[in-house]
């Protein structure tokens, strides 16, 4: 494991240039917000780290490499498959059975899903759906993980349910994370660094480690406001 | 303590839409009423006209009909027929199937079969049957043109259902590099379903009723279409509508049948959008 990095990565649809000139730094098993308005190109960002796209310029550096698990904005469930079902699927790469096996009901029990293992997805909330997509992609053993605005179909409880659930999966197996999210305090409470993007074409707006222990964190954390503050004036600042 | 798989039923809640409202009792009871006034109408229009050689009326048909079923000929073209649907039936199911599924997964095989599939929808069926009389025994002629009518139904229903799998499950798929032959039965095939459901269902149809039309015109031993094409040679026109009102209850009989399957998939599809 090492730290992965991004040169100069640049991305046109057509005349729209979407990413320009993206250069960052996604240290070894911590996790990396990136905030950035809507449509400023975020998910083009993930998709070209999973390699689900390739860019016109730049160089991916390790991400090429790469093993990706990844929680999408809408859960992606198979929805004739049960949860568990479901696990196993994103699992069935895996050679060992008995690992996977192992991993699919660990995941479960770890996130409280374990009762509702042969629920199909129709018969879930929106939170619990969410929360299925969450374990997926912790379950699947990835060398990164994505999160794609994993959290952010959800109501305020069920989202400060997901980031709780999320921060124990990862203490667990800690591995490097980019989570891409428009909102402000999700990043805060769970980030270790946050990649601060310009409105289209995205740009580095700034790169700001957090040093707060993620333990003395909590959704109203005065140790954040500082940060916080920070980041509105980059956000204020750059439109 | 010993854990067993208790699988969740999905729930029932297209029920009302289904029904439109009405009970099953009540669904019959409409349909028996549309039957009679249907009969009530046929016998004015019979006695109206007069002639039972233009128009046999209801009770002249049922007479017909019954004297016909103590016949072990009807019968032997009963069986004969129904043997030759199934066959047409299940060939272009699968036919189609695996085409329509090829064709969704590659391109250059979609482009290459797809001149194929428009000659075949284009061309006449009486066209067709007159064409494989050249080539093929009396009893095969209607499983051959009823074979190549309904397969491009399947194919391109099952080409569509293919295509329209959904590209985000395929993309998640793709991220956690999940083996193809896993893909295929997970993903695409339970994808498909409802569309292979109603392309079952059409294919049913079609090939009932081309396979009448081809007895009628090549005339194998034992076929209701050679019974119906007698009965008009003897100007037996009870005897035709008789044998008409066979082949159309068979058909019936066998959608409902097929139906009920196609209707379980396409409710847990629904449910499960």
């Amino acid at each position: 494991m090492h730290d992965f990095t991004l040169h100069n990565i640049s991305k046109s649809f057509g005349n729209l240039e979407v990413l320009h000139s993206i250069s960052a730094l996604f240290p070894e098993a911590s996790v990396t917000a990136v905030l950035g308005p809507s449509g400023a190109g975020k998910t083009t960002l993930l998709n070209l780290v999973s390699g689900l796209l390739l860019p016109d310029s730049g160089s991916m550096g390790d991400f090429e490499n790469a093993t990706f698990s990844y929680a999408f904005q809408d859960p992606r469930l198979l929805p004739w498959l049960d949860v568990e079902e479901n696990l196993r699927f994103a699992l069935s790469s895996l050679h060992d059975k008995a690992q996977a096996e192992t991993r699919a009901h660990e995941f479960l029990k770890e996130a409280g899903l374990e009762e509702f293992r042969h629920s199909f997805p129709a018969q879930l909330s929106g939170g619990m759906r969410q929360r299925a997509s969450l374990v997926r992609a912790f379950a699947f053993p990835s060398d990164v993980l994505l999160l794609d605005e994993a959290l952010s179909a959800v109501d305020i409880k069920v989202r400060i349910e997901l980031l709780d659930l999320f921060a124990r999966l990862w203490e667990e197996e800690r591995r490097t994370t980019i989570f891409v999210s428009h909102d402000l305090h999700d990043a805060l409470y769970i980030a270790d660094q946050i990649i601060l993007l310009s409105a289209r074409p995205a740009t580095v707006i700034d790169s700001i480690t957090i040093e707060i222990p993620r333990e003395l964190r909590s959704y109203d954390a005065g140790q954040l406001k500082d940060v916080e503050r920070r980041l509105y004036r980059e956000i204020l600042a750059s439109s | 303590m010993k854990c067993t798989k208790r699988r969740h039923r999905p729930p029932e809640k297209l029920s009302a839409d289904v029904n439109m409202g009405h009970g099953f009792a009540e669904r019959v009871a409409y349909g028996l009423l549309g039957v009679l006034v249907a009969c009530a109408v046929w016998q004015l229009a019979s006695t109206k006209i007069g002639v039972s050689l233009v128009l046999p009326g209801p009770s002249e048909v049922a007479h017909a009909f019954f004297t016909l079923m103590w016949k072990s000929t009807f019968w032997k073209a009963v069986c004969g027929t129904f043997e030759r649907v199934l066959m047409a039936f299940v060939i272009s199911l699968v036919l189609g199937f695996c085409t329509g599924m090829i064709a969704g997964l590659n391109t250059p095989f979609r482009d290459m079969i797809a001149p194929f599939i428009t000659i075949i929808r284009a061309t006449p069926v009486m066209a067709l049957i007159l064409i494989l009389m050249f080539w093929f025994p009396a009893g095969q002629v209607p499983v051959v043109s009823a074979m190549l009518m309904a397969y491009p139904v399947v194919h391109t229903s099952l080409y569509q259902g293919t295509i329209g799998t959904d590209k985000n499950l395929l993309e998640m798929a793709r991220i956690f590099k999940v083996p193809k032959h896993t893909v295929f039965f997970r993903l695409r095939l339970p994808a498909v379903r409802g569309h292979l459901a109603s392309a079952a269902k059409n294919c049913l149809g079609l090939c009932w009723k081309v396979i009448v039309a081809g007895e009628v015109l090549s005339q194998p031993r034992f076929a209701l279409g050679t019974g119906l094409q007698s009965a008009r040679l003897s100007l037996d026109t009870a005897g035709v509508f008789a044998w008409a009102i066979t082949s159309i209850a068979l058909c019936g009989i066998s959608e409902f049948l097929l139906g009920l399957v196609a209707k379980k998939l396409q409710e847990e599809e629904a449910i499960n959008a």
